[in-house]
């Protein structure tokens, strides 16, 4: 058994936080999750509160374990949903894409444990002193939207920066990814590219196959011009981002309106011509579908045995 | 000009090593290359240099900006 502050605040059995991917992390995947030890969490993306408070009672009626859900804080409905997870009473609030510190007072006040992703030391510092319970430092293998540092060198400068449990995200796809991020000082792992396969992952099966098939060159970051840089599988979409990107005669609203609803054609329509596929550099790492629970267990198993092997590469 | 400004400059030349007389009152964060992250770091330094703290949220879009969140957290 690993031992972890996340696990005992939180009270699950394994520090394993499956990432709040929009158009990805629904309540079923969440609550898989859950119900395999680790933390579920549901994704409120841009959606309104009346999606996110049917994916939370969906997700009630699937497990009875602790559950999260990521506010993604440049989102329209970010105030409806921000006190919807207060009425609601989510156990876990995970954030992206911004500070929460205007809604952190609300949440702690409420009870429920606030876990923000972070790109940097600096906003590491600021979330804690807002009394987050545990950061999440993602490093730039991540999918999605993404920071500039990567996990190997963000996660221990973040450690040595915070008191409070730092997990480590981006690039961790199996044990050996989690072993080393408790190497580096983290208690404990938020995965997402790992989860797209999961046989509860209601995403188009296009997807799941895309992500099965990468490999470790085929990830691609655009939108640095618009300053939320994102990673994604290479394909016609990305590539004519990219494209439009380097094109200085197309406008910074052009290109912003060309990207919009790419990641829902991806998830929900399976466009692999249209869709914005968001996956991780370790896509390749991700080789069939399977159970939650068995990625859980199989991730678990083999972090744990490598752990205790490591003592034996000191000989001397 | 006063000394909350001065400062600022200071820390935007120190974050990006640019020229100190290219960070004007109205110069825009996007405009000097300084993103959410600098911000993050710089407000650190300034809560540290004046004894304050300050509430990161959106719309602090210009230098000016700063300089009145700063001045507005010491005058009260």
């Amino acid at each position: 058994m690993l031992k972890s502050r996340v696990c005992e605040a939180i009270g699950i059995r394994y520090p394993i936080f499956q990432g709040g991917m929009a158009w990805v992390s629904d309540a079923k995947l969440a609550a898989a999750v859950s119900n395999a030890g680790g933390l579920g969490i549901i994704s409120a993306m841009n959606a309104d509160e009346n999606y996110v408070r049917d994916q939370i009672h969906l997700c009630r009626t699937l497990t009875d374990k602790p559950f999260g859900v990521n506010i993604m804080l440049m989102s329209p409905h970010v105030e409806a949903v921000s006190n919807l997870v207060i009425e609601e009473k989510v156990p876990v609030v995970t954030t992206g894409a911004g500070l929460p510190g205007k809604y952190m007072p609300a949440w702690i006040e409420a009870g429920i444990k606030v876990v923000p992703v972070v790109p940097s030391v600096a906003i590491a510092r600021r979330v804690e002193r807002g009394g987050a319970m545990a950061v999440i430092a993602e490093g730039t293998e991540s999918g999605g939207h993404v920071g500039e540092l990567t996990t190997m060198a963000l996660v221990p400068q973040v450690v040595d920066a915070v008191s409070i449990p730092v997990l480590a995200a981006g690039g961790i796809a199996d044990g050996r990814g989690m072993a080393a991020a408790f190497m580096l000082g983290a208690e404990g792992v938020q995965c997402g590219t790992r989860f797209l396969s999961a046989n509860e992952c209601g995403i188009h099966e296009n997807y799941k196959q895309k992500v099965i098939a990468a490999r470790d060159i085929d990830t691609q970051v655009t939108g640095r011009r618009l300053g939320h840089p994102v990673r994604a599988l290479r394909n016609p979409f990305v590539n004519k981002f990219a494209e439009m990107e380097r094109d200085p005669a197309v406008t910074d609203e052009q290109l912003a309106a060309f990207g919009t609803g790419a990641v829902r054609k991806a998830a929900v329509e399976g466009d692999v011509q249209g869709g914005s596929f968001l996956a991780g550099q370790i896509a390749a790492l991700v080789k069939r579908e399977q159970p939650a629970q068995e990625i859980v267990d199989e991730m678990m198993n083999e972090c744990e045995a490598i752990l205790i092997k490591a003592a034996e590469r000191i000989v001397e | 000009m006063n000394n909350v400004f001065e400062k600022i400059v200071e820390t935007i030349v120190d974050a990006k090593g640019i020229d100190a007389a290219s960070v004007k009152p109205e110069s825009t964060f996007k405009d000097l290359n300084v993103d959410s992250l600098d911000i993050a770091e710089m407000v650190m330094t300034l809560e540290d240099e004046f004894g304050i703290t300050i509430e990161l949220e959106e719309g602090i879009a210009t230098v000016q900006d700063l300089v009145n969140l700063i001045n507005e957290r010491i005058a009260g």
